[in-house]
């Protein structure tokens, strides 16, 4: 088989085999781990392409696997965690995971986020002009410009690294502490507040010169919520299939 | 009803009673004695019914009858023919005599009758006044542990002991101490134990049980004086009550209110007892009720998902039927709908154990409504046929809130509105004027009754449409909602929509936004075309957005 290799760490043996049972069908390659000890042994055997990891190990914290695989790979990593676990997901997040999925979750939902978090792998960020895309957003980092469809958007200077931070990460989850600390500094990871006031200004600024376009296009779900962890920014291949 | 045994006079009493005779009588004598030398008065004898009323007022009948003959014997012996003898020798002085200790000794009993009633009169006012403060202390408070430190304090107060202090317990032994007036003394060493025993007749009387310190009899001059709080022939405690000052007896008034004081506690120990037991009953049958309504519910709500999964998945094993593809399709569209509708119980089942076990820890932090509501509208299994209708101003400021506490609120009551709403549903936020920020969602259903409106938030209920009794739902759904709300310092109010459905308002504390975010910075100006182009490539590939200076430039 040719298709990608899945690290499928879960120690509830049901749930396990019906994820790789689905994954399989999907021409994934499963690697299948039931403890923290194997899920690194097979990682050192095999190196997957994507790792889907349940926080709640019998034996080791999930997110000592993620710092373990961080050291060596910036493979894809999604956590797959129960609701309510809110603190666990931050800490896998910030260890490095990539996106997380509260269970009991859709399997479309899961492929949706494994081929956002394996495309992102694939491609890099921006182009070689320095230009980063997400749908109709564009910014020029050499100018120092964004617009949106066509229509220039001004922004102030710390709305235009916050913009920055979330395009270079498109197909990811950002804690709001990372946000944060990339764009105001360390001393400010716990000032929610700042996130809360400039996410929601950008979005504004970039409806509006959405709506002026004439494409119409719309910003709408390009930077998302996800209450009480932080903000997913889509990617552009999920763009263009909702878009189109 | 006479129920007090005569007491019989101690060595102290008689030296007083003796002591005002003597001066009565001397004072008497004198008088005499003057008034014959001075105004040769032919008969004073009659002045000593003054020295027999003095004693008899405070004394009594049998003092002032031994003055009556005392004043008899001295005025024979001092002013009768022969002087200085017993010897009587005219029969007018014997008449007059006898006459004198007549009427001394009447006037004598008349005079402590008097006092006698007088001093009746003034203990019964004392324990009337006594027992009237201990039973408003008892009738004021709701449990004898709460009484017992006021009653005591009052009881030492009223019936004059040095210490007073109440215990329950079947026997002394096992006594534990309710309330005492002097806690932090050590238990006294009392001279004398009495109880009192009272019969049931009425008949009261203080019984020395034993003497504390044999030897040293004399030593502590202390009586402690017991009275049990008895109800219906139990035993339930004791009244204890020192007196360290002398050896009295607790006299009538003084007796009858620490017997009145413990039938009073002794009561209310039943009482309290009673209304445990009632409590307790109460509890059990609210929390047997509680079990049996969630054992309902929820076998209901997840039995009848499940039914439909096993249906679904059943059908789809069945060998011997050939089912198409739109078959397999519908089927499973059945299983992943109730399993997401099961996901959904399970999750508002989970967050009201942690709303009534207090787990809740939110974290308050200004949110952006418009936001959240996009999002739990965005997340919401919304059939087509429903149509959404969100309201915000945008100048609505933040409120202060936990993200996915709001975010659970939001999407509960979204649900609610899908699930039991006709084909309109609407989100409104608006400022309200006592500052509150708040949000309604409201539906065009069939509403509830109004008498309904009230019980919607309690756990379990399940109100029917104005004159219908369908099931809605587990019932758990909108206390949820409560309990996350109030977390956040917030509230819910449920009323009808102008929309024809049920109307619920979520209202929240503005958030307070950080002056400098108030201002914005300056804005970013795009750097100068030229400057820019070094580090691209000189034939851009892509359409680069010129980034004039004004909006209108652009192409």
């Amino acid at each position: 088989m040719s298709g990608p290799t899945v690290l499928l760490v879960e120690d509830e043996g049901g749930a396990r085999r019906a994820l790789s049972e689905y994954l399989e069908r999907r021409g994934y390659n499963v690697d299948e781990a039931a403890t923290a000890q194997e899920a690194i042994r097979l990682w050192d055997a095999h190196r997957a392409d994507l790792v889907l990891l349940d926080l709640g190990l019998p034996d080791l914290d999930g997110v000592d696997v993620i710092k373990r695989i961080r050291r060596e790979a910036t493979t894809p990593i999604i956590i797959l965690s129960a609701r309510g676990d809110e603190r666990d997901k931050i800490g896998g997040l910030e260890a490095g995971a990539d996106d997380y999925l509260t269970k009991p979750f859709a399997t479309d939902e899961l492929n949706a986020r494994i081929r956002a978090v394996l495309r992102r792998a694939g491609g890099p960020d921006a182009d070689v002009q320095g230009c980063l895309r997400l749908g109709v957003i564009e910014m020029d980092q050499v100018r120092r410009s964004v617009s949106v469809a066509g229509e220039p958007v001004r922004l102030t200077p710390r709305e235009y690294e916050l913009l920055k931070v979330l395009l270079s990460n498109q197909g990811r989850v950002l804690t709001k502490a990372r946000l944060l600390r990339a764009v105001w500094g360390l001393a400010y990871a716990e000032e929610s507040t700042y996130l809360h006031v400039y996410v929601n200004r950008l979005r504004r600024k970039l409806s509006a010169a959405a709506g002026a376009g004439t494409v119409g296009a719309s910003i709408e779900g390009l930077i998302e919520t996800e209450p009480g962890i932080g903000y997913r920014v889509a990617d552009n291949e999920s763009v263009s299939d909702t878009g189109a | 009803m006479n129920l007090w045994q005569p007491r019989l006079p101690r060595r102290a009493d008689l030296v007083r009673v003796g002591g005002l005779a003597f001066l009565a009588l001397g004072a008497s004598t004198i008088t005499i004695a003057l008034l014959r030398a001075g105004i040769h008065i032919t008969y004073p004898a009659p002045v000593y019914l003054l020295a027999v009323l003095a004693v008899g007022m405070r004394y009594g009948t049998v003092p002032a009858i031994l003055t009556s003959i005392a004043a008899f014997l001295l005025y024979d012996f001092l002013f009768v023919e022969p002087l200085y003898t017993l010897t009587i020798n005219s029969p007018d002085e014997w008449l007059n005599l006898s006459l004198l200790l007549a009427v001394s000794a009447v006037i004598g009993r008349l005079a402590a009758l008097q006092a006698d009633r007088a001093r009746e009169a003034a203990d019964r006012a004392r324990e009337a006044e006594g027992l009237h403060a201990i039973t408003g202390v008892l009738a004021a408070t709701s449990t004898v542990a709460e009484a017992a430190p006021v009653v005591v304090s009052r009881l030492e107060r009223i019936t004059a002991m040095d210490r007073v202090w109440v215990s329950l317990g079947a026997t002394p032994a096992e006594e534990r101490i309710l309330a005492d007036t002097a806690p932090s003394e050590p238990s006294p060493a009392a001279g004398w134990q009495v109880v009192l025993q009272r019969r049931p007749d009425g008949q009261m009387r203080w019984v020395r049980a034993h003497v504390a310190t044999g030897s040293a009899r004399r030593a502590p001059r202390a009586a402690l004086h017991r009275v049990r709080i008895e109800v219906a022939g139990e035993v339930l405690g004791s009244v204890w009550a020192l007196r360290s000052r002398d050896e009295r007896e607790p006299d009538r008034a003084e007796t009858r209110i620490l017997s009145a004081a413990s039938d009073q506690l002794g009561q209310a120990v039943v009482r309290d007892r009673l209304s445990q037991e009632a409590t307790s009953a109460e509890i059990a049958r609210q929390s047997e009720a509680l079990k049996t309504a969630l054992l309902d519910s929820v076998s209901h709500d997840l039995r009848t998902p499940l039914a439909t999964i096993r249906a679904a998945a059943g059908s789809m094993l069945d060998e011997t039927v050939k089912w198409s593809e739109e078959d397999h399709r519908e089927a499973f569209q059945a299983i992943d709908f109730e399993a997401e509708r099961m996901g959904r119980l399970v999750r508002n089942l989970l967050d009201l154990s942690r709303i009534e076990g207090g787990a809740l820890k939110p974290e308050l932090e200004p949110c952006d409504l418009d936001d959240l509501v996009h999002e739990a509208v965005k997340r919401t299994r919304a059939t087509p046929n429903k149509r959404i209708v969100v309201e915000l101003p945008e100048s609505l400021s933040p409120v202060l809130a936990d993200e996915l506490y709001l975010g659970q609120v939001l999407a509960n009551l979204l649900e609610n509105a899908i699930r039991y709403g006709g084909d309109t549903i609407r989100v409104r936020g608006r400022a309200r004027t006592d500052g509150r920020i708040e949000v309604s969602v409201e539906d065009d259903g069939r509403g509830v009754a109004q008498a309904a409106l009230p019980h919607l938030f309690e756990k379990f209920y399940q109100a029917g449409a104005p004159g219908e009794a369908q099931r809605r739902g587990m019932g758990i759904g909108l206390t949820v909602v409560e309990g996350l709300t109030r977390a956040m310092r917030g509230e819910v109010e449920a009323c009808r929509s102008e929309l024809g459905g049920l109307r619920v308002d979520v209202r929240l504390l503005p958030a307070v936004v950080p002056e400098e975010l108030v201002v914005p910075e300056e804005l970013v100006e795009p750097a100068p075309a030229a400057s820019a182009q070094p580090a691209a490539p000189p034939e851009p590939s892509r359409e680069v957005a010129p980034a004039p200076s004004t909006p209108a430039g652009s192409p």
